[in-house]
């Protein structure tokens, strides 16, 4: 097994676990989910609404309920992700610069972290599919999967981005929180009747609002161009904030030091 | 005339925060075999001086030369709260590429800690995080040891055993510089010199300054 291959497997696996121990981001995955959308589907009416779905150059009119706890999933999973993603580069810079400075290749630890956000996203959004799936049916689950997917990766990048840039946790919780909010109620024509406006495609989860409503209302509609908005979005914020770590640290990858001669120490 | 063998040797190091000058001309010899520390007052720039010396932050004018592997041990404790002692000792084992355990298994017996290796660090106490701390310093057996007031929230009886960890260090040949804001181990060093103003000045072990050349060599 290669240097390269064992310090990448070692620091995903423990971003991995990090992810996993963090007890407050698991309570939100399985208790704020469910309660959210549950919320939604008890309290939001169903009269119809009609939504512009850009990919399919349309407006198509759905449940108003449905199309309500599809833009709630979208925001769980984005304040989650970003919250858990800006937590962890928030509180890892020191950490992350002692393994940079112990010889650790800054490449294994910024792509460790991708794989672990990358892996937590995925069951994340499979998991708010599944809940909505128990309240009604989407036409096509696994889109609508891949949409949250997306709308996660996205905020996970704000998050890194914030993690490494704000210097106080009360300002990045409330970025992400905001930020997710004003996403999600500006596009959904139930809380905004201009959701149909022009520079709405310029919010970071309008890809994956885009796709995950494809996903649960339309059958033929795949809209793969939507599909690259949300990571896009990530891999513009995840440059900056991997940018900054570099410029901030410097490789301490085996150097051609001289040897010390020990023996005339003696 | 042959140059003195060094293991590290710092010289006329300047570093300022904006127009604050915290090291105003550091010059430093260490031979390998060391046992050397620095004292200063709180904010006198000693924290700075490691952060060049291990090469976090570059220094404004001067030259800093090292001859072999480096172990660094910030004065607060850089861990992960989220991972076991275990797994920062394989964490940092990667990092220096150890093909063994290197030096945990001797360090944990030494330090007295093994029994916590399976727990989680925020379940440590700041004295058992502080070993873990120097521990990881240590793993990889470096050549040059920096030591940023290693000791902090130790007990008596560990802080005796850092001094007997430092001392066969040095006697292995090992370069080891602590960093203090108090000059009360100045009898257990080779060496010690004082920052002040921005430089750092050769005391002797009663805490007065030394009328010697500039660098202090063993």
């Amino acid at each position: 097994m290669s240097r390269a291959w064992e310090a990448f497997r070692t620091g995903a696996g423990f971003a991995l676990l990090e992810h996993a121990r963090n007890r407050l981001a698991l309570v939100l995955v399985v208790a704020y989910i469910p309660v959210w959308l549950t919320l939604e589907h008890w309290f939001v009416t169903p009269a119809p609404a009609r939504f512009l779905l850009r990919a399919d150059g349309q407006t198509v009119t759905v449940n108003g309920n449905h199309l309500t706890m599809v833009s709630g999933a979208v925001n769980t999973v984005t304040l989650i992700v970003g919250f858990m993603m800006f937590m962890t580069t928030f509180k890892a810079l020191a950490f992350d610069r002692r393994l940079a400075l112990a010889g650790y290749p800054r490449s294994c630890l910024l792509l460790s972290k991708v794989i672990a956000m990358t892996v937590a996203s995925a069951l994340i959004a499979a998991y708010a599919t599944v809940v909505v799936c128990w309240y009604w049916d989407p036409v096509r689950p696994a889109l609508l999967a891949l949409g949250l997917f997306t709308a996660a990766v996205s905020y996970g990048g704000i998050g890194i981005l914030l993690g490494a840039f704000l210097r106080n946790e009360l300002a990045g919780l409330f970025v992400i929180i905001m930020a997710s909010l004003l996403d999600t109620m500006l596009q959904n024509p139930m809380s905004n009747t201009g959701g149909d406006k022009q520079g709405l495609q310029l919010l970071p989860g309008y890809g994956p609002t885009q796709v995950a409503v494809a996903g649960g209302f339309t059958s033929s509609v795949t809209p793969y161009g939507h599909l690259l908005l949300g990571p896009a979005w990530f891999l513009a914020m995840w440059l900056f904030g991997a940018a900054a770590f570099v410029a901030r640290t410097r490789s301490h990858l085996p150097a051609t030091n001289d040897p010390l001669p020990t023996e005339s120490a003696a | 005339m042959p140059a003195t063998p060094y293991a590290l040797s710092v010289r006329d190091v300047h570093k300022a925060y904006r127009s604050r000058r915290v090291l105003r001309g550091v010059s430093l010899h260490l031979e390998p075999g060391t046992l050397a520390g620095v004292v200063g007052e709180n904010g006198s720039g000693k924290s700075t001086l490691l952060r060049v010396l291990c090469g976090q932050i570059a220094a404004d004018a001067g030259e800093v030369k090292r001859r072999g592997s480096l172990g660094y041990c910030p004065q607060e404790a850089v861990l992960n709260d989220a991972l076991t002692v275990d797994q920062h000792l394989r964490w940092f084992r990667t990092a220096y590429r150890l093909d063994g355990t290197g030096r945990a298994e001797e360090l944990l017996e030494e330090l007295h800690f093994a029994e916590y290796r399976h727990t989680r660090v925020e379940e440590l106490s700041g004295g058992t995080r502080q070993k873990l701390n120097l521990t990881l310093a240590l793993l990889h057996d470096p050549h040059v040891l920096l030591l940023d007031e290693p000791y902090q929230g130790f007990d008596w009886e560990t802080y005796l055993r850092f001094w007997e960890v430092a001392a066969r260090l040095r006697d292995r040949g090992r370069c080891v510089l602590v960093v203090s804001h108090m000059a009360w181990d100045a009898d257990r060093l080779d060496v010690l010199h004082r920052l002040r103003d921005g430089v750092a000045t050769p005391w002797n072990a009663e805490g007065q300054p030394v009328d010697a050349p500039r660098g202090a060599v063993r």
